[in-house]
């Protein structure tokens, strides 16, 4: 059997989108000095508030803008724990992602109670096709041959998540802000001495890592999964911090490896339609986690003993 | 400051953090509380508040309920585990999460051994909780070990840890171990001697697995303040190089803190496992390693507090699923009050921790002031 279809590539570059958005956020906020672990969490709360909006308002792009607005607003709260009351960065997050995987399920039942006079403990019934948050065929590109029906038709999170890779690129290394943005995550104490507000730069630094993961949020509620429920996003904020060691915090490394992540995902969806127990396939995503985590500190070790041992001759 | 100073600064913060909860409890109450005016959903509120803080220990008619009480400290069983092992693991500053997915590891392995090995009398229990505490143990090395040697994340990858250990129990649930005459996926009843005898029997599964966990506490604040070992992993946390330079093994001490963290969590799940079930059918993580997490930052990484930090967590969750069934707020409302309580206590114990450094730093100076005068007269 062949597994190595169109379909297939396809489908990593789906699975891979909100992995690569929280990448992305853990990409920004390892390289401002935060910590944010609490990414499964924001993604958990603004998936639920994205697939929310979009039913109220009947638009797609309100509930995105929403998804957007509350991972802002989740991570400018966790900054001011963090920067403010000096609260273990660590521990911020874990307290954000308890409330994303309990909290959730008691505001969705509230919510829903109040609005709708019925007791829901999902979205997956409100959020239809049409609130789907809308995919795009590129002309020209899909009709090349096999590439065409690889990355054409996806959603248009998923090219803007591309796109974002890029724009992360440009906002660390080619503005005044990323440079502060690293300054202050290197030194921070050397950043404040030539007058660059940490306290700034640093809830600048997390929202921008809010407003990623709301994205990832809204991805996972309204185009991936259709609708939110309860633990949906099944540990992608975490892996995403995996992707963002593993791709030894750079943009494009950590763009790849959130795709591996697609790939280990994607193979497993393949293996369990042949039959295997879905729960011996599960797993493999968080196993290439680790596997990954080690190959790459083996191999950061080894060029670090290089460099070492290179400068000890000279 | 002075040290009365001290524990009346840290009490008044500790009811703040409270206070503050329960205003988020109450406004998220009001919230999904039902009422035509503004007053009735207010009083319902009120009422939906009380239940929740009242109903763990009394009756409805006000008299104190033994039933009531003796199901809050059987909840506490589990956390005070779960809460123990995180107060090991954090206190070296080892942010393992795992405590979660090891507490579901060693309630399948302790409720496979009391399923299917034949010792007799009530040996079978010891073996069978030991064998869940060490099967967790030895999975802990995986993170503790790739930190202490080649410095990856031990916090990612012990998450990662708790979803392969979920999946796999499943797994070997669906494929091996399911007794298949049942609707529901859960494993053939437990050997008669296996099972934790109760403390009381009146339905509140409150074993004598209590006391173990008591008992555990001492051990492990005597393990940790008067030992050599539980000052190496105390001094890991708060100054690992200090360590390293007086001669002690840091990587060691870096496993060691985590093994046990997670031999007391997979104890807490062998524990749990006979003294309330006596079919294993967990198909999901339980939750208790999270309430540990908070638990242990409630104790401030002291085991001595951890019964204490335990009881009121097991009050607050009994509290809410009380008021979930009398009262129209779902139950999960526990997870937020946590969270808050969780993350105010933490800021405070920061807070404390720089006071302490500020404080040591006065006195240092004093003291370099002091010697700098007798230099100086010497002359």
């Amino acid at each position: 059997m062949n597994i190595f279809t169109t379909d297939f590539f396809f489908s990593i570059i789906r699975i891979a989108t909100p992995i690569l958005l929280a990448t992305l956020a853990a990409v920004v906020g390892e390289k401002g000095g935060v910590s944010n672990i609490g990414l499964e969490g924001i993604m958990m709360m603004s998936a639920l508030f994205g697939s929310l909006t979009a039913y109220w308002t009947k638009s797609w792009f309100i509930g995105l803008l929403i998804a957007m607005l509350v991972g802002l607003l989740e991570a400018l709260l966790m900054g001011f724990f963090a920067f403010k009351l000096k609260t273990d960065i660590i521990l911020v997050g874990t307290a954000v992602n308890m409330i994303g995987s309990g909290g959730t399920i008691f505001l969705v039942k509230v919510i829903t109670n109040a609005t709708m006079d019925q007791s829901m403990t999902s979205t997956t019934s409100l959020i239809t096709k049409a609130l789907q948050i809308p995919s795009v065929n590129i002309p020209l590109i899909k009709d090349i041959p096999v590439l065409g029906k690889i990355i054409s038709g996806h959603s248009i999170l998923t090219y803007l998540a591309f796109l974002l890779v890029w724009l992360t690129i440009v906002l660390l290394y080619k503005t005044p802000l990323g440079l502060n943005i690293r300054s202050v995550g290197e030194n921070p104490n050397a950043a404040s001495s030539v007058g660059v507000s940490v306290a700034k730069v640093r809830y600048i630094t997390i929202g921008i890592g809010g407003i990623l993961a709301g994205l990832g949020g809204a991805y996972m509620s309204m185009y991936y999964a259709m609708g939110w429920s309860l633990d949906m996003v099944a540990g992608r904020g975490f892996i995403a911090l995996a992707a963002q060691s593993m791709g030894g915090g750079e943009p494009v490394g950590s763009m790849l490896a959130a795709l591996v992540f697609g790939f280990a995902q994607a193979l497993g969806i393949k293996v369990s339609a042949t039959g295997v127990d879905s729960n011996l396939v599960a797993p493999i995503p968080y196993i290439v986690t680790i596997i990954s985590l080690v190959i790459f500190a083996i191999n950061q070790r080894r060029k670090d003993q290089k460099r070492h041992a290179a400068s000890a001759l000279n | 400051m002075n040290k009365k100073n001290n524990t009346k600064f840290t009490i008044i913060r500790a009811i703040a953090a409270m206070a503050i909860a329960l205003l988020v409890a109450f406004l998220l109450v009001f919230l999904s509380s039902e009422g035509a005016t503004l007053g009735e959903r207010f009083n319902a509120s009120i009422a939906a508040m009380r239940e929740m803080l009242i109903s763990p220990l009394f009756k409805k008619s006000g008299k104190f309920s033994t039933k009531n009480f003796s199901d809050v400290l059987a909840g506490t069983i589990p956390i005070m585990f779960t809460g123990l092992a995180t107060c090991i693991m954090f206190a070296a500053n080892q942010f393992n999460l795992g405590a979660e997915g090891g507490i579901m590891l060693g309630a399948f392995v302790t409720a496979v051994v009391a399923i299917y090995v034949p010792i007799p009398g009530p040996l079978l229990m010891i073996v069978a909780v030991l064998c869940g505490a060490l099967a967790v143990a030895v999975i802990m090395l995986i993170p503790a070990v790739l930190k202490a040697k080649l410095g990856v994340s031990e916090m990612v990858n012990s998450l990662m840890l708790n979803y392969v250990i979920m999946y796999f129990l499943n797994f070997l649930m669906n494929s091996y171990l399911a007794d298949t005459s049942k609707g529901i996926t859960q494993t053939y009843p437990f050997r008669e001697n296996a099972q934790i005898p109760q403390m009381i029997e009146n339905g509140s599964r409150l074993s004598w697995g209590f006391v173990v966990g008591i008992i555990m506490v001492i051990l492990c604040w005597f393990f940790m303040y008067r030992t050599r070992w539980g000052y190496g992993i105390r001094m890991t946390g708060i100054n690992q190089p200090f360590v390293m330079y007086s001669g002690m093994n840091v990587a060691l001490i870096v496993i060691l803190a985590q093994v046990l963290g997670g031999f007391l969590a997979g104890m807490g799940g062998g524990i749990e496992m006979l003294g309330r079930y006596n079919v294993y059918n967990w198909s999901a993580l339980p939750g208790y390693g999270w309430t540990g997490i908070t638990v242990a930052i409630l104790a401030g990484n002291n085991p001595i507090y951890v019964p204490f930090a335990a009881f009121f967590m097991s009050y607050l969750t009994r509290g809410c699923t009380l008021m979930s069934t009398n009262a129209n707020v779902p139950s999960q409302l526990i997870s937020i009050i946590q969270a808050v309580i969780f993350i105010f206590f933490a800021a405070q114990q920061f807070l404390a921790g720089y006071r302490q450094k500020l404080v040591v730093k006065s006195a240092q100076e004093e003291l370099a002031a002091k010697a700098a005068a007798g230099e100086r007269s010497d002359r």
